[in-house]
């Protein structure tokens, strides 16, 4: 016997952390698979319910109806309600941070790093203020006041964040949101015990949700974090496990709210930090990315080159950065900061941070963000991080994978950087894409999971079969730091790709899939559609374009499928979202969504088949064009 | 009908039973040297103290009057008269018989080193008399030395451990359990019984033992001429079949008894079954011959089908382990293992099939193994990784709600 | 005898059986409310296989007409019993060799996951009402007792 956890770990499409995982003498999430491969049917299908004191019911042909009468549409489609609605609380919470921070900073004359961005907005929502800190207040006010609307009261910046001909379909429906928080609360009402029994009732507040979530969640978090963290700039950066550089104290950061950091950001670069860090042996901080927030990080990363190292990976990355040894402490400000880093971090002496209540995690000292105290408690966090490190270094075993990951992903792919970077218009991009040059678009987001194929898999499988195809794939979310460690992303990709996309990315010193950074961003990639849509003057459901959440874990993420079905775009999924045990929500969802919005769900876990049928819609929609 | 069963090891009581089972009125006779049945795999449990005599016993409660069995204990067959049909005691008296069932064993093999097979404080580990032999020495004894690191001498070791002796294994080839377990398996139980403090030496033949004036050996030199100090010897070289008592016989005799595929030996009306036919040490094999045996001296016509025998389960100081088939490798096959903090998994396959396996750690839901060796059935085509198939991937219920393997 | 049926086609994989066998073999007093599902003395007899193509496979003690566990075991503790038909175990008995592990063709039988000093093994609910638990727990019937 030796040192291994278990060797049953779970496939990852990287084969070096596959390996480097295997080894680990810790259980990590990739061992858990196994000993959970046994599935409840009943539960993967959406049809235990547990809403009142008869449950659970579950559906079977003897029982086909729950206790209280409940069938299976009911009963699979309030689950799904129930998880969007909790998903977009989940980034309404984001977007509330994000703009309150804005508020804040703006009050006490702090800097303004995205002016563009700034300007951009306040020219939307129609704000007229010279003083960018008033402009900036005014701007967040706007999105804050829309936030706490009631159900009843329409938001006011969805139609002028909203592409017009998509606006009147969503008015036609009847889905457009009100404020967002209280939409998240009609949700949960809505699904409570004995209360709706319709599914496509409950299915249109799921398109709504979407909305919200999409604009304000997304969007809004976009270009509020442009505004005062900055805009992201298109160059290369290293990824991976290579990024742990071990000779400063490392704290690995987790989460969606950027914000939250910034004054930690700022201040670990400042003299007398760098010296507490040198005087306990350290030649300074790093912060070092994962999850989403490494992945924002990473996105303006142009801005903060002496802190930052790099991205290491994504959420089912996470243990391993930790395995390495190398990382003294992680702040975690939301999700996806997995449970299981708990006893990894006990093990390493890794001090656990929570500067966000709603993440707090179970062994991890909580430290609000606060914005009037961020000078005191930024120090406190400062010299805890430093006492970690000098209790742990020696004491822990390192295990460095030096040669994991690259050294050139591109990153810093916004809608605006990715327009500069085509000369200011989207004229070339568009010709291509008429010429055939190249097929189509695919956004490939999410996160990754470990049971669609593994680790990765699917993600990284269906991203080398839509290059092959020609089709150009962009990517947002935890995918992004999966496709970007197995080096996907850097310029040599280009020969991954087929003969007409590998010819324009050669030309153009790019690889064929392009990295917008976090799941916020797939806000980005809608704006991109968006004006691709306009500038074609036709309505997002005819672009050559759809969307994978190939590996979606999380609740978050369906509400973010809900936003893409919302607007009109196919959906494909690696995994059902429990919903199969209900004809009419499979019914709604892959077919009758089409008439309803355009877009529609695609379920395949196999990467060449989903691949053939994601360029069989956009060769329907290319034929749709003319093109 | 009158029966007459040799030995009450498993071989015996399972054919007594079998009889009983088919045969209400009919007389059974049946005759051991050993005065208490006894598992023979328990005996290590009786030398650490931890269970008696009457804990070693395998059969069910009252079985010798629940299945109206005359036992006669304690006394030895000398000799076998096929022409009579009858057997002689060691105490004169002459027993007929209709139908005959030789289950008498074996006995524990001594070399002949040296002085070894005259000394008195030289012991086998077959027995309960030797058992119990062996506690007796050990009450004024200090050092042990076992020669063989076979199952049987770390059994006798294991036990010796309660007693808190030193204990010295000495075996023949570098490393132990040679027939079992791969040297990594092997090496796992050698660090067990070593903190335990056990001392091995291995390589090492005895190649010298004399008698001192107490008819004892109290040291044991080696081929490179150590000298090794002991009180007791214990002997684990293997075990004979015991056919003394069929000298005279004219029954076939060979490695063992020979019987036929219905276990009947070449002299009408005797049937053999468990060691003494040498066809397999394993006790389940023992079992299903002494069932069968049983049955056909009952006029039936079953055939000894289950041959398979290269299988074993070890258990010392909780680590379990679990071997079945081909350990040594050879040309062309796939070995495939798995290592974790908590097991260690290795098997060989050739040509699609599953020739070898050695599970060690965790032997949870093992048995299949058994199965897809004996029974070379090809796995190629499963897509799964090797470790994680199981019976879902033969899975077959039949109308009586049995499993059958379907492949 | 009676045995459990399957009819596997049905199983969903819920695992309700599994969760019925460890409440009543548990050595605790209580429901299956405080049964303590991460104490590893709370094993479950019966366990749900998939093969190759993700079918479930339940596999639970049948109590065979002619048991190889019984047959490998060197200390009398596994047995047939006559009236019932069923194997029981007399874990007092049990030598922990496991033969009765190697040689049970189906794998149903383990060693205990915290001693390994014993077996697990399916007893009929005898000493639970004599009504397998877990085919009383199954949703879909996909177990069931039969007379054989």
């Amino acid at each position: 016997m030796n040192e291994c956890h278990g060797c049953n770990t779970c496939k990852s499409a990287d084969k070096p952390l596959e390996e480097f995982i295997a080894g680990l003498p810790m259980e990590t999430s990739h061992h858990r698979v196994d000993s959970q491969s046994t599935k409840c049917g009943f539960g993967l299908q959406g049809v235990c319910c547990r809403l009142c004191a008869n449950g659970p019911c579950r559906i079977t042909p003897k029982s086909p109806r729950g206790i209280c009468g409940a069938n299976a549409d009911t009963i699979v489609v309030r689950n799904l309600l129930r998880a969007v609605a909790s998903g977009s609380g989940c980034y309404i919470h984001v977007v509330e941070n994000t703009a309150l921070n804005v508020k804040h900073i703006a009050q006490t004359k702090g800097e303004i790093k995205g002016v563009d961005t700034l300007n951009r907005l306040a020219s939307i929502f129609g704000i007229e203020e010279t003083d960018v800190h008033k402009c900036a207040e005014a701007v967040a006010d706007a999105v804050l006041k829309d936030l706490y609307l009631p159900e009843y009261e329409k938001m006011q910046l969805t139609e002028k964040l909203s592409y017009g001909p998509r606006y009147e379909k969503w008015k036609e429906l009847g889905i457009l949101p009100g404020g967002a928080k209280s939409e998240v609360f009609h949700g949960v009402v809505k699904c409570s015990t004995n209360l709706n029994s319709d599914p496509v009732n409950m299915l249109l507040d799921c398109l709504k949700l979407g909305i919200s979530t999409g604009i304000h969640g997304l969007v809004l978090t976009n270009l509020l974090n442009d505004v005062v963290l900055g805009e992201p700039e298109i160059r290369t950066a290293p990824v991976g496990l290579r990024v742990i550089d071990p000779d400063y104290i490392n704290i690995m950061i987790t989460g969606h709210q950027h914000s939250m950091f910034t004054f930690l950001q700022d201040r670990l670069t400042d003299e007398d930090v760098k010296e507490k860090a040198k005087k306990a042996g350290a030649k300074g901080f790093k912060l070092v990315g994962c999850t989403c927030v490494g992945q924002d990080l990473q996105l303006r990363g142009a801005h903060y080159t002496e802190i930052f190292d790099g991205h290491a990976g994504n959420n089912y990355t996470s243990e391993a950065i930790l395995a390495t040894g190398g990382i003294d402490a992680v702040i975690s400000e939301f999700n996806c900061t997995l449970p299981g880093i708990e006893p990894i971090c006990d093990e390493l002496k890794i001090k656990q941070i929570c500067i966000d209540n709603v993440a707090k995690k179970a062994n991890a000292e909580l430290k609000e963000f606060d914005f009037e105290n961020r000078p005191a408690v930024t120090e406190e966090i400062i010299d805890e991080i430093v006492a970690a490190y000098k209790e742990r270094r020696g004491s822990v075993p390192m295990k460095l994978m030096k040669d994991h990951g690259n050294d050139n992903t591109l990153t810093g792919v916004s809608e605006v950087s990715l327009k500069k970077f085509l000369g200011g218009n989207w004229k070339p991009l568009i010709d291509l894409i008429v010429s055939g040059d190249i097929k189509g678009v695919a956004g490939v987001v999410g996160c990754s999971n470990l049971t669609a194929g593994g680790h990765d898999v699917l993600s990284v499988d269906l991203v080398k079969e839509l290059i092959a195809k020609d089709i150009i794939v962009l990517t947002a979310g935890c995918s992004s730091g999966g496709i970007e460690n197995c080096g996907l992303m850097v310029p040599e990709a280009a020969k991954l790709a087929g003969p007409k996309l590998r010819a324009v990315c050669e030309k153009l010193g790019i690889p064929p899939v392009l990295n917008f950074g976090p799941c916020l961003a797939i806000g980005r990639l809608e704006i991109v559609a968006t004006e691709l849509a306009e500038a074609l003057n036709v309505d997002l459901p005819q672009l050559p374009l759809v969307l994978s959440a190939a590996q979606w874990l999380e609740e978050q993420a369906l509400a973010d499928g809900c936003y893409g079905l919302a607007l009109g775009l196919p959906l494909h999924l690696g995994l059902p979202p429990f919903v199969t045990g209900s004809k009419v929500a499979v019914q709604v969802l892959t077919e009758d969504m089409k008439k309803l919005t355009g877009g529609h769900v695609i379920i395949n876990s196999d990467a060449k088949e989903s691949a053939d049928i994601l360029e069989k819609i956009i060769e329907e929609k290319r034929q749709g064009l003319n093109i | 009908m009158k029966y007459v069963i040799i030995g009450a090891g498993i071989a015996g009581a399972q054919a007594a039973k079998t009889i009983r089972e088919k045969d209400n009125a009919g007389e059974i006779v049946m005759i051991s040297a050993d005065t208490h049945v006894h598992s023979r795999c328990m005996l290590h449990k009786f030398i650490a103290g931890e269970r008696d005599e009457k804990g070693l016993d395998f059969t069910e409660k009252d079985f010798f009057e629940k299945f109206n069995i005359d036992w006669k204990k304690g006394v030895r067959v000398e000799q076998v008269c096929p022409q009579q049909k009858e057997i002689v005691l060691d105490n004169g008296e002459k027993i007929s018989y209709d139908k005959l069932l030789l289950a008498n064993g074996a006995d524990s093999f001594i070399p002949p080193v040296g002085e070894l097979r005259k000394a008195s404080n030289v012991y086998g580990l077959r027995n309960l008399s030797d058992a119990q032999a062996i506690v007796k020495e050990a009450e004024t004894a200090e050092n042990v030395l076992v020669i063989g690191s076979g199952l049987v001498g770390l059994d006798a070791a294991y036990g010796l451990l309660e007693r808190g002796k030193k204990i010295t294994i000495v075996e023949m080839v570098d490393r132990i359990l040679p027939v079992q377990l791969d040297v990594h398996a092997a090496n796992a139980y050698q660090k067990l019984f070593e903190n335990a403090g056990v001392r091995f030496v291995l390589g090492q033949k005895a190649s010298e033992a004399v008698c001192e004036a107490d008819g004892k050996i109290h040291k044991i030199t080696l081929d490179n001429g150590e000298e090794l100090a002991c009180d007791i010897v214990i002997v684990a070289a293997g075990v004979r079949p015991s056919l003394a008592c069929l000298e005279g016989s004219g029954i076939q005799c060979d490695r063992g008894i020979t019987v036929d595929a219905g276990l009947k030996t070449s002299q009408p009306d005797i049937y053999a079954a468990g060691d003494i036919t040498g066809l397999s040490g394993i006790w389940p094999n023992a079992a299903n011959q002494g069932k069968i045996a049983g049955e056909n001296m009952c006029g039936g016509s079953e055939t000894y089908i289950d041959t398979y025998a290269i299988k074993n389960t070890i258990n010392f100081f909780g680590l379990v382990t679990l071997c079945v088939g081909r350990i040594q490798e050879e040309e062309g096959d796939q070995i495939q293992i798995k290592e974790d903090k908590t097991q260690y998994k290795r098997i060989i396959l050739k040509e699609g099939r599953v020739e070898g396996v050695l599970l060690q750690g965790d032997i949870s839901h093992a048995g299949t193994w058994q199965y897809l060796i004996k029974n070379k059935i090809d796995v190629s085509k499963i897509e799964k990784n090797i470790f994680d198939i199981n019976f879902a991937d033969f899975y077959h219920v039949d109308e009586k709600g049995q499993y059958e393997w379907v492949s | 005898m009676k045995r459990i049926m399957i009819d596997y086609q049905k199983c969903d994989g819920c695992k309700n059986c599994s969760i019925a066998c460890m409440q009543a073999h548990r050595e605790t007093q209580g429901t299956v409310y405080d049964l303590d599902l991460t104490d590893p003395r709370n094993e479950s007899r019966n366990r749900i296989l998939k093969d190759a193509d993700g079918q479930y496979k339940p596999l639970f003690c049948r109590h065979c007409d002619d048991p190889k566990c019984v047959e490998s075991c060197m200390s009398g503790a596994l047995y047939k019993d006559p009236e019932s038909g069923h194997v029981f175990y007399d874990e007092t008995r049990c030598g922990s060799c496991f033969m009765c592990v190697m040689n049970c063709p189906f794998g149903v039988i383990k060693p205990d996951a915290v001693t390994k000093s014993k077996v697990v093994k399916c007893d009929f609910c005898v000493n639970a009402g004599g009504e397998p638990s877990c085919v009383a727990s199954c949703p879909k019937q996909a177990i069931y007792v039969e007379e054989v």
